[in-house]
């Protein structure tokens, strides 16, 4: 395959700075389409419970609960998509920036050092920090990050509207074959959320991916111009965010195994009382992963807060 | 600081950096808190899930169940809301550190300082935020008092109470809606900062020190 993740992810040095961001642009449409899917969702929920309060048949409110399900969680896939497009934006622009950084920072030092900071481990206003003479090679979460993101996102997208496909086929059953369909609309919840956990850990790499840039990119800017590279040491926030994404992944492969065991016994006592608890279990996976991104934001803000200090320190000493 | 002179984006000048605005300091102090109100919410949220797992299992009151299963959606909301605000406030500290840390830059350089005024995709992600948090506590507020009135000893509402729970969960999801797209919109936002920061450091070698 000659298209890389890589190409993806960091345009040409001679790419047009001016030009606007068609992820931007491209990110912000779809999100107006997820939009648009669970305001359909909306309306249809809504007759969905006045149907209930009427003590209408049950039914009739199950098979419209039954493709409201899938059609809400299509809704947020989609809109997390255009999330993780307009990421991929952010993480190209971040490379244009250091590109720019790289062809005017030697015209605007102030002063010239005689000699250059020194070596080794020091304490930052923003945390520990290493000095070295040549940039750092990327670390193994970064590797890893920009490998994954795009098969995550893929796939998540993929098993939701699988699963959207599946709930319109559920909805069907209701009447017709209630166990088929009680035991479609199991396999629903647990492929959909399967699916937004992967979406997430896909967003959450593309963080990983931005992280990776600014530490990648401010080495390479200090080292273009011959100077000491300082780096950020990896933050406690980057750390717990890895660990909270690695949890919340695994709990929604554990729901998602849970369900798969309750579409095999529908109807039953145990596919009752296992609904009740699995519902809860997928939301704590999902919540997991989302505190995990809070903490990657946390990192980038520290992270770009470091390099802003360093390129001031760079013009104002010359080291 | 002086009106907006550049055709391609609305600037304020000054000869010194300007920190972050009132928006982007709000986010700096509150995204943490915000967060570990939604660590705390979603055990919670949980706990009661398993609860109410366990009276179904055994057979348990009706009306325990059904308080249950509005109590455990809202416990659980109140931590989608604080983690959905923790992400917002995130992105506007980013915002902030961008706006300040351009600023500084140029200072440093000795050019005029030049600092991109909050584009519209920034006003509509606060403006959107702050719906879907509204939103999203109606249906949280609904569940609360739905469940605890269920919990009360309200046959009426024992009776509606699949009706109530599917409204306000129809609520609560087009609350979460809305958030994301909110967040996508401060993302955006991101994306323009730095298209403004990579243009203008180019600009900076040919401008004559101040």
């Amino acid at each position: 395959m000659a298209l890389t993740f890589g190409a993806l992810t960091r345009p040409d040095a001679e790419s047009e700075v001016r030009a606007p961001s068609r992820h931007r642009t491209i990110g912000l449409s779809l999100a107006a389409v997820g939009l648009a899917l669970a305001t359909i969702s909306l309306v249809n929920s809504i007759v969905a419970g006045d149907l209930a309060r009427q003590g209408v048949s049950a039914d009739q409110v199950g098979s419209l609960g039954a493709w409201s399900f899938g059609l809400t969680t299509a809704a947020f896939a989609t809109v997390k998509l255009a999330i993780g497009l307009i990421l991929l934006g952010i993480v190209r622009h971040i490379w244009v920036r250091v590109e720019s950084v790289k062809a005017s920072l030697p015209t605007l030092l102030r002063s010239s050092a005689s000699d250059a900071a020194p070596l080794g481990e020091f304490e930052s206003a923003f945390g520990p920090a290493t000095a070295t003479t040549t940039a750092p090679k990327p670390l193994l979460i970064h590797r890893l990050a920009g490998l994954m993101w795009a098969p995550m996102l893929a796939m998540g997208v993929m098993l939701v509207y699988a699963g959207l496909l599946l709930s319109f086929a559920a909805a069907g059953n209701v009447t017709a074959d209630p166990a088929l369909s009680s035991s479609q609309r199991a396999w629903v919840q647990g492929v959909q959320f399967l699916g937004e956990g992967l979406l997430l850990s896909g967003v959450s790499f593309l963080l990983g991916t931005i992280l990776g840039a600014i530490r990648a990119g401010g080495g390479e800017v200090q080292e273009s111009l011959g100077l000491t590279v300082k780096t950020l040491r990896m933050p406690t926030t980057a750390k717990v965010f890895v660990g909270l994404m690695m949890l919340g992944l695994m709990v929604e492969i554990a729901q998602f195994a849970g369900y798969a065991y309750i579409a095999t016994v529908p109807g039953t006592a145990d596919y009752a009382t296992f609904s009740t608890w699995l519902g809860p279990l997928r939301e704590l996976g999902l919540g997991a992963l989302l505190s995990g991104i809070v903490l990657a934001l946390a990192t980038i803000a520290r992270a770009l807060g470091f390099q802003f200090a360093r390129i001031t320190q760079i013009i104002t000493s010359g080291r | 600081m002086s009106a907006s002179f550049r055709s391609d984006f609305n600037v304020e000048l000054s000869s010194r950096a300007l920190g972050p605005n009132l928006p982007q300091r709000i986010g700096r102090l509150l995204w943490a808190p915000m967060l570990l109100m939604a660590v705390m919410a979603f055990p919670i949220g949980f706990a009661i899930g398993i609860a109410r797992a366990n009276l179904v299992a055994a057979g348990g009151d009706a009306a325990t169940i059904a308080a249950l299963g509005h109590l455990g959606p809202a416990a659980m909301f109140v931590g989608f809301a604080a983690v959905f605000a923790a992400i917002s406030f995130a992105i506007a500290r980013i915002l902030g550190v961008l706006r300040a840390g351009g600023g500084e830059v140029q200072e440093a350089a000795g050019r005029r300082v030049q600092t991109l005024r909050m584009p519209a995709s920034a006003w509509a992600f606060i403006g959107l935020m702050a719906m879907s948090m509204m939103v999203i506590l109606a249906g949280v507020v609904g569940n609360a008092v739905v469940g605890a009135s269920i919990a009360g000893g309200s046959t009426d509402l024992l009776a509606q109470s699949e009706g109530w729970a599917i409204w306000f969960e129809a609520v609560r999801r087009i609350g979460v809606a809305l958030y994301l797209v909110a967040i996508a919109l401060g993302l955006a936002s991101i994306i323009e900062a730095l298209r403004f920061q990579a243009i203008r450091l180019r600009e900076l070698p040919a401008e004559a020190a101040g």
